[in-house]
């Protein structure tokens, strides 16, 4: 346990430190908001006195010399402090904006260097909790406690050194309470800092819940598992519930703590005060005084306290940001990594093994070699890693071993952005974005113009359900996809590859959903696009395949058969076997 | 405010919470009269006897605070927690009441939000108004009262300011619950662009759009960090205002009180007084700049809350159940059924009418984007027709119960849709008390079993988000074991067997034949259509033709094309 709290608040300075990095970015600004605080300060005790001694010199003894003065003077004095407050907040509010500005850019920057199994296991909805709740915290913080840190720090300067002053040793006896102070605030925020961890994990978990079930609705409503959802959902809001409770009672001790001890500090000060004076160690009017300061004195604590508390809040979000930003990222890219400026297409695989667990291999010792502009379809029954070696060579995933050779260069030795620049993909689930249809299709190369991108849709037989959709290719799409069908948005899918215009085209699955009529059509522009083009091909319908210049035939990870079309059957190995039984029953059941 | 409705089941600890403050704050108030006792006639008398006794009684009325305090933190903590757990879970209920129309009008992004971050406004706001709130407006009108009772002329300097102060400061908070409104659009756009790119990572690497993305997401956060910084320097320009008029105040009693000292109408203990009242009136106002940020947000917050419990689940559910029935397969009928999706003109399907009679096999087969899905997703009700009536065994489907309705149906959606969890857990979806017997059975027959049998922890095997460490056709598969799990009346397949090679394809057909259920397939291939007893062929949303293959092969033409472009393979092979 004791342990524990160690490691604890090692995290604790640690991630506080980090937060101040942020921050002192942004230093000169920062010393603008002391230097306003200060100021504030400062005149917030000027007015006051100000008015004390008006009183005194007026008021008191009826004289209106020069009170208008005064008068005026003072208004200035409030002026001044007001604009010193405004100030002050209107800097600091930038600063904390522009902190978790940063932060929010950082970790979505990270993502996007994070290897794709990073997001395997990932929930959605809880990675995005990071980006909205947790920095929320961090942001709610820092826009109050630094300057709330800053004041109250310099009172407690002040009003220590004017007790000090006035008396050494009932300023001693004031500090009584500090220790008190400390293990109170020990025991209290050794449970919240606990607490908010929990609470902001609870809350990236429903997050996480609420995302997958709005993203799941089809499915939850057609088996009509809306009661098991809520209910499930209830678990998670109550687990949240829990820590939130715990937290905020304990939170809600402080104050109450810090006034109890108040009260306590003042009752000793004035009973030891009076035993002094009795024995005049201290005169009556320096107790009367000090009492009053020891309030003041006290009071910054208090500030502090809870500052500290909300401060616990912000390091509870702000580590489960640092968590991903501290995450291993992707292998960068080796120094001396070479960009392509031109690709021929050569892809070879040399005795590659990969395997997504560690465990079982998905695939093992592939090795072939696809000359430029050749066609490879891989074929074989689901699961057997055809998507895996696809995978491979756009470097989703690193081979455990063996190497992977374009153009004779290792493909770990080339910028991943470089190799991928020159590929194209269709992958399995064609994934739209929201946005217009011409977007969409742009994305596959951003400076084509609209007649490029059109030409495309041609290309992919897309154009003509384009034009009837209402507002062509300026047709607003939904994320969710919905008033396109599936087949539709693997037509777009195809489009934007060929819009992209690469060296190694990849094509996953790209027809699946399409009716085998479209197919034909555009079979055509896949022909043409290939030409030219090293092209890799999953498919199951054979017919799209055997025009292929080799077939690499996969089962449970291994290539079991390798060549062209007529080679194989040639071969009455497996293929043949698949081939018969699509000919069969396309042809003697059909005719 | 309706939200304010979730606050009645917590009355009594809400007014437990508001007394226990009220207790507080007397002793807070009566406090510096003890000290000033204890000073006046301990202290100053030499009293030290005075000193102890007056000391614990402060002590004592102190404790009295401090139990008060600890125990409103629980019944503060109390009400506030249920009151956010008791929103999240209505909005949560009613979300999953919504129509498809409902979700496309609340991105998925925006729904989050509002569920997390807007519920945690209110339930903060809830919390620090039982804790202090109240504090603050009962220090003003403590404070203005007792100047008043010291000099009604004098005090009128605060008579007039503070109204005008109260106008400000309703005037602000008024406006800064809009900008808050705004900042929570933003918060939800950036939300929705981390989705966006979360769910389209591959695509995204594949095409090393990282930097584009990056600055799509800029522009987001850009937006965010302005509207925020905006939001709060309204409410921050609160405090410096409300203060400077306070103090201006405090300038115009010394002015008048001087010049009423000199009249002799007001003595100089009386201004004195009443500045150290204004001094307290304008701290308890400080308080106010950080309620009215607090309140603000709150208001934008509830609205957006309110936003989704007012939005109308537009598709109504009926109270029916269907009669008993022995057969395992269920009547399917659609009659003169035409549909547009919400808020679009376009018809997606028209004057649709066929039956398909109980155990039958029906076979959809159309161009991309002929309607084949959409015709699938008004039989569980995803969506109503706009015109005509879907029936199951007679009866007109929007008079049924839904979870009667839908536990009819077994659906295999085209992307296979699996949940965080175990293969069990997704399979159970089917049907909650599943043995695993049964799951294994539909497994065995949706051809995955094996597969399963040869993970490491077979049934148990964890699924990450969307089941990724699956193959497309594995996933595919296990969504149908799902859906015959269930063992439903009407099995839909919209073309769910396209990631399949044909002979699994084969071997899953034919054991969906024990099943004896009313199946729809949705397919690509002729060799799967002719199977069934009918085919229905449809284009731009229309039956063109139906019947048998031998019927459709005599006379359509668009069969026989696409019969044609299904054998090239034997022709030039």
């Amino acid at each position: 346990m004791k342990h524990e709290n160690k490691v604890d608040r090692g995290s604790f300075t640690r991630t506080v430190k980090r937060i101040w990095k942020y921050l002192s970015v942004h230093k000169g600004l920062l010393s603008g908001v002391l230097l306003m605080v200060v100021m504030s300060s400062a005149l917030g005790l000027l007015g006051p006195y100000i008015i004390g001694h008006t009183i005194d010199t007026h008021l008191a003894v009826k004289s209106t010399d020069g009170l208008g003065w005064i008068l005026t003077g003072l208004g200035a004095v409030y002026l001044l402090h007001s604009v010193s407050l405004w100030l002050q907040n209107y800097w600091m509010i930038g600063i904390a904006q522009e902190t978790v500005y940063t932060m929010r850019t950082q970790l979505f920057a990270k993502l996007h260097w994070l290897p794709i199994r990073f997001f395997d296991k990932r929930q959605y909805g809880e990675l995005m909790s990071r980006v909205t709740n947790d920095i929320e915290n961090v942001s709610s913080t820092l826009n109050s406690s630094v300057i709330q840190i800053f004041s109250s720090i310099l009172t407690l300067i002040g009003t220590l050194s004017v007790m000090l002053w006035l008396s050494p040793l009932l300023t001693v006896i004031t500090m009584i309470i500090v220790p008190l102070m400390f293990v109170g605030m020990k025991w209290i925020t050794s449970r919240t800092g606990r607490l908010y961890k929990e609470q902001q994990k609870n809350l990236g978990d429903l997050n996480g819940f609420i995302e997958e079930t709005i993203s799941g609705q089809k499915i939850i409503k057609t088996f009509s598992q809306e009661q098991k959802v809520i209910s499930e959902f209830l678990v998670k809001s109550e687990n949240l519930k829990q820590a939130g409770y715990w937290a905020q009672v304990y939170t809600g001790f402080i104050p109450k703590l810090m006034n109890m001890l108040n009260n306590l500090s003042f009752t000793i000060v004035a009973a030891a005060g009076g035993i002094f004076a009795l024995n005049g160690m201290v005169s009556i009017g320096t107790i009367v005084i000090f009492t009053e300061y020891a309030r003041q004195f006290t009071r910054p604590l208090n500030d502090l306290s809870n500052q500290f508390n909300t401060l616990l809040s912000a390091v509870a979000g702000a580590d489960r940001v640092f968590d991903i930003l501290d995450e291993q990222e992707e292998a960068s890219d080796e120094k001396q990594a070479i960009e392509l400026s031109m690709v021929k297409g050569e892809v070879e695989f040399d005795e590659v093994s990969f395997s997504y667990d560690g465990d079982e291999d998905t695939v093992q010792h592939i090795s072939f070699r696809a000359s430029p502009g050749e066609s490879v379809a891989l074929v074989g029954p689901t699961g057997a890693g055809k998507s895996t070696i696809i995978n491979l060579i756009t470097r989703f995933y690193e081979p455990d071993k063996g190497r992977i050779l374009i153009d004779g260069h290792e493909s770990r030795s080339i910028k991943r952005e470089s190799l991928r620049s020159h590929m194209a993909f269709v992958l399995q689930d064609s994934f739209l974005f929201e946005g217009t249809v011409r977007e969409n299709i742009r994305y596959g190369r951003l400076d084509a113009s609209d007649e490029e991108v059109e030409q495309a849709a041609i290309a992919a037989n897309a154009y003509n359900f384009i034009k009837r959709m209402p507002d062509g290719f300026d047709t607003l799409l939904r994320q969710d996809g919905s008033g396109i069908s599936q087949g539709q948005r693997q037509l777009l899918s195809i489009s934007r590859a060929i819009l992209a215009d690469p060296s190694i085209l990849i094509l996953d699955e790209a027809t699946s959903s399409i009716d085998t009529i479209t197919e034909l059509k555009i079979q055509e522009g896949l022909k043409r696009l290939m030409k030219g083009r090293t092209s890799f091909i999953i498919a199951h319908r054979l017919n799209t395949i055997q025009q292929s210049d080799q077939i690499l035939v996969i089962e449970s990870g291994r290539i079991i058969e390798k060549g062209s079309h007529d080679e194989l059957l040639r071969k009455k190995g497996f293929y043949h076997g698949l081939y018969q039984n699509q000919f069969k029953r396309h042809a003697a059941r059909a005719l | 405010m309706k939200v304010f409705s979730f606050l009645k089941s917590y009355r009594m600890a809400m007014g437990v919470a508001l007394a226990l403050m009220l207790v507080e704050l007397a002793v807070e108030l009566g406090q510096p009269l003890l000290m000033a006792k204890i000073i006046d006639e301990g202290i100053a008398q030499n009293d030290f006897q005075t000193v102890v006794h007056l000391g614990v009684i402060m002590l004592g009325i102190s404790l009295l605070a401090f139990i008060s305090g600890i125990t409103n933190s629980f019944f503060a903590a109390y009400a506030s927690q249920n009151f956010g757990f008791d929103i999240r879970k209505s909005l949560f209920t009613k979300v999953q009441a919504f129509s498809f129309a409902n979700f496309n009008k609340f991105p998925a992004s925006s729904l989050i939000t509002r569920m997390t971050n807007d519920v945690n406004q209110l339930q903060m706001t809830l919390f620090m108004s039982l804790r202090i709130a109240l504090r603050a407006p009962l220090l003003v009108i403590g404070g203005i009262t007792l100047a008043i009772m010291v000099n009604v002329k004098l005090a009128l300097a605060f008579l007039i300011v503070i109204p005008f102060l109260i106008f400000f400061l309703i005037w602000i908070m008024k406006r800064s619950s809009k900008l808050f409104f705004m900042v929570q659009q933003r918060l939800d756009r950036v939300n929705g662009v981390m989705r966006e790119n979360l769910a389209g990572i591959r695509l995204i690497r594949a095409f090393s759009r990282g930097t584009y993305e990056a600055g799509r997401f800029k522009d987001a956060n850009q937006e965010l960090m302005d509207r925020t910084a905006h939001a709060l320097r309204v409410t921050e320009t609160a405090i410096p205002v409300l203060l400077f008029f306070m103090n201006l105040a405090v300038l115009a009693v010394l002015w008048f009180g001087n010049m009423d000292i000199h009249s002799g109408k007001v003595t100089v203990g009386e201004v004195v007084a009443i500045v150290n009242y204004s001094a307290r009136i304008t701290a308890a106002f400080s308080m106010f700049s950080w309620i009215i940020m607090v309140l603000s947000r709150a208001i934008a917050s509830s609205k957006r809350i309110e936003e989704i419990l007012d939005a109308d689940a537009d598709i109504a559910e009926g109270r029916h159940k269907l009669a008993e029935s022995k057969k395992a397969g269920a009547k399917v009928e659609f009659k003169n059924v035409s549909f547009h999706y919400p808020d679009t003109n376009t018809e997606v399907l028209k004057g649709i009418n066929f039956n398909a009679a109980p155990g039958e096999t029906v076979a959809l087969l159309g161009a991309t984007g002929s309607g084949k899905s959409s015709l699938f997703q008004l039989i569980p009700r995803l969506y109503d027709p706009s015109e005509g009536t879907v029936e199951i065994d007679g009866v007109d489907i929007r008079s049924l119960e839904f979870d009667h309705l839908r536990r009819q149906i077994g659906y295999v959606p085209q992307e296979a849709l699996l949940f965080t969890g175990s293969i069990m857990e997704n399979l159970a979806w089917g049907k909650e008390d599943a043995t695993l017997d049964e799951m294994k059975s539909a497994a065995h027959d949706a051809q995955i079993h094996d597969t399963i049998e040869r993970l490491p922890a077979r049934y148990e095997a964890m699924l990450g988000q969307k089941g990724i460490n699956l193959s497309g056709g594995q996933k595919q598969r296990l969504s149908i074991a799902r859906a015959l799990v269930k063992k439903p009346r009407i099995l839909l397949l919209d073309d769910s067997t396209s990631a399949l090679d044909l002979k699994t394809e084969a071997r899953l057909l034919e054991a969906l034949k024990t099943y004896n259920c009313t199946t729809l397939i949705i397919t690509q291939k002729i060799s799967t259509a002719k199977e069934a007893d009918k085919i229905l062929l449809l284009e731009d949303g229309s039956i063109i033709a139906s019947g048998d293959h031998e019927h459709l092969m005599a006379t359509s033409g668009l069969y026989r094309d696409i019969l044609q472009s299904q054998l090239g393979i034997e022709q030039s092979g």
